[in-house]
């Protein structure tokens, strides 16, 4: 739940898709080229890895459909995720995004490496951290919808005793807020679980080809949600690719390893 | 009033520390049972379903649970369609109610309408056709269906198969969830229409839903009804009065356990180790978050849940309670016939019940057990039961023709969000 002190500059602005049928939230900060971010499946929250993003790139965030406040029926807009990945494509020319930088987290590195594999040409580089998408059978992915809220903090964070995931994981002391944090959560997972569920598997495998973009892929070692095997896979897959792996990183490398991932992730894209 | 002994398949034969071990869903390993103790497990079920048509309830009970060790029946309709042909050949006037097919699992709509066509001819005609949403870890776990389809699923499923049963001619579908060139099923019900029941756990929506199109309402109080019951029965006789519709306790129907024997002490005795069985290994060692997975609920319903979880009753200290807790919540009525037979029949008429579901076989009771239990609230505690509403002389909608009901067609519906398909509007 870690939010930034900065994100008073955070804008929001909402964009219509899909013939006016889908309305899109979409936070955006900063100043400099275009950076598109997309969230995980827990939903977006304004972090500090997105604020030293929006210190040298405009960062559009936008809100997967369902996991903006008040609007929680959009989810049942778009059926498939194929018409999603139009969906996003739509919301980049509106935006008037010119070859963004693309990055995507967990649930959102998946549709980052979607739009990326539909649409060759649009990203200018794309980082995925710890993305879904794959199915190993020696690795089967850990569903966080099907997880216990008990067993959620050991699955996401590889010390989730530590300073850094206690803070990440604390909920507002407001206990109305602290309600609403809950309930969006809940279904923000089960919003996008709605494109895979029961197995994060699409058939991206086989459209991994058509990436062009040079591509970043940052894993936790400890990753326990998405096995760091999954890295290979990904670099295997994407033609010009590099890895970068996190030691004492769970799923959340942005958070976990808050140094180690922008260090990484600013020598991939300088 | 009408009532029906109801009865799940348990696995009998668990050990006394399962719940410590164990979930009695999905994970649960198949090697803690062995052939004999499933073949009984299975045998006895249906057994005691036909001791019951034998001792003059109306209709038998039963519902669909997959990869559970509390209840053996993936299939409902495969119970239904054995005790369906045994009634018939013996000539025993009862209904056949599966609880039913869930439909929010099902990707299979128009055989589970083939399946209930086939029990109501195989019936004479005395199906009652019970449609739950389904539980979580059943739909989305144990059949893959993405938690938040699984409403949208059982909506037009339930639209197809009431289709399937009412169009004469073979019609093309068209929808979200599932695409048929042609669909136009042999057999039909013999009934014009089966009775449409829904099973809801409290969700204003299933009970606005089930009033609307003037289907029945199943509530199982499993989760303890001296603790859920008022809330659940007031919140539905409330948008029941919203509606402008008469207050029939035949459209309402509750089931509940219940253990009979000569005295209070002795029904203790009997019955309380079954009890523990029941609702430990049971409900009790299903975790909630295979029951309510994120999406299943719609977010209004997360809310409300989290803000006031008294709908689940006392199923969070399920897992080590003890007969006395389990007692004092409700989730079983125990006692001698005079002490049951009070307690139900304030119940029934507290909270307008109509119809009645008597679980009466449980957790790890041996045979001989369920049968006193059966025969005991049969000759003692049904009669007192059965009189009551007649002075209402009211219609029951809800109960097939053949056995004195007056079903009528459904009404039409709205289609929900969940539904509509994703089409240029």
């Amino acid at each position: 739940m870690t939010t930034d002190s900065t994100q008073s500059s955070v804008r929001e602005e909402t964009i219509e898709t899909w013939g006016g049928r889908l309305k899109l939230r979409v936070k955006i900060a900063g100043q400099g080229d275009p950076l598109l971010y997309l969230h995980s499946a827990t939903g977006l929250v304004w972090d500090p890895f997105l604020s030293r993003l929006a210190e040298q790139y405009t960062v559009y965030a936008p809100e997967f459909p369902g996991t903006t406040p008040g609007d929680p029926d959009a989810v049942h807009v778009i059926d498939h995720l194929s018409d999603m990945v139009l969906v996003y494509e739509e919301m980049t020319r509106r935006l008037s995004l010119d070859r963004p930088v693309v990055v995507g987290h967990d649930f959102g590195g998946m549709i980052a490496a979607e739009l990326a594999a539909h649409f060759p040409e649009l990203p200018s580089a794309l980082v995925l951290l710890a993305p879904l998408g794959l199915w190993r059978e020696d690795a089967p992915v850990v569903s966080l919808a099907a997880a216990s809220a008990t067993e959620l903090p050991g699955l996401l964070f590889h010390d989730h005793t530590g300073e850094v995931a206690q803070a990440a994981l604390a909920f507002p002391e407001d206990p109305e807020a602290a309600l609403e944090a809950a309930v969006g959560m809940v279904w923000s997972l089960g919003s996008t679980a709605k494109y895979i569920w029961p197995i994060p598997d699409r058939g991206l495998r086989s459209r991994l080809h058509r990436v062009a973009a040079p591509t970043l892929v940052v894993w936790g070692r400890e990753d326990r949600v998405a096995a760091v095997s999954y890295a290979d896979d990904f670099a295997r897959l994407v033609k010009d690719s590099a890895i970068a792996l996190l030691d004492d990183c769970g799923h959340l490398p942005q958070i976990e390893q808050f140094k180690q991932t922008t260090e990484k992730v600013e020598d991939f894209l300088r | 009033m009408k009532v029906t002994l109801f009865e799940q398949a348990p696995y009998r034969f668990l050990s006394p520390d399962f719940q410590e071990h164990h979930q009695s869903v999905c994970s649960t390993p198949y090697s803690l049972t062995n052939p004999s103790g499933v073949y009984s497990s299975l045998r006895d079920h249906i057994d005691e379903l036909m001791m019951g048509a034998r001792a003059g309830f109306d209709g038998v009970a039963f519902n669909e649970h997959a990869q559970s060790a509390y209840d053996l029946t993936p299939n409902p309709n495969i119970i239904a369609s054995a005790v369906a042909y045994a009634t018939e050949t013996e000539g025993l006037d009862v209904a056949i109610f599966p609880m039913g097919r869930s439909l929010g699992k099902s990707r299979e709509p128009v055989r589970v309408a083939e399946e209930y066509a086939m029990v109501d001819v195989i019936s004479g005609g005395r199906l009652v056709a019970g449609f739950p949403v389904g539980l979580g870890y059943d739909a989305s776990i144990n059949n893959g269906v993405p938690p938040i389809e699984v409403r949208g699923r059982f909506e037009e499923n339930l639209e197809l198969i009431l289709r399937t049963w009412h169009d004469r001619e073979p019609f093309a579908w068209n929808g979200r969830y599932n695409q048929f060139p042609q669909v136009n099923i042999w057999p039909r019900p013999l009934q014009d229409q089966p009775p449409v029941w829904i099973t809801g756990i409290g969700n204003p929506a299933t009970m606005r839903t089930t009033l609307e199109r003037g289907f029945g309402f199943n509530y199982f109080g499993f989760a303890g009804a001296k603790l859920t019951g008022k809330r659940i029965f007031d919140r539905f006789w409330g948008l029941s009065d919203e509606l402008g519709l008469p207050r029939n306790p035949y459209r309402l129907g509750f089931l509940q356990t219940i253990a009979v024997s000569e005295t209070d002490e002795r029904a203790e005795k009997e019955y309380g180790t079954h009890v523990e069985y029941m609702y430990r290994k049971g409900l009790g060692s299903i975790p909630m978050e295979k029951l309510a997975l994120p999406g299943g609920i719609n977010i209004h319903g997360v809310r409300a849940l989290m803000q006031d979880p008294a709908d689940f009753g006392m199923y969070s200290q399920m897992r080590t309670a003890t007969f006395g807790q389990l007692a004092e919540a409700g989730t079983v009525i125990a006692g001698s016939p005079d002490t049951v037979s009070e307690q139900l029949l304030e119940y029934c008429r507290t909270y307008g019940i109509g119809n009645l579901h008597a679980m009466l076989g449980f957790g790890s009771m041996p045979k001989e057990l369920a049968e006193k239990n059966i025969n005991l609230f049969a000759t003692e505690v049904l009669p007192r039961l059965r009189t009551m509403w007649q002075d209402k002389q009211l219609d029951h909608h809800w109960w097939p023709k053949k056995l004195g009901g007056t079903p009528l067609p459904v009404a039409e519906g709205r289609t929900p969000a969940t539904t509509r398909k994703a089409v240029a509007s």
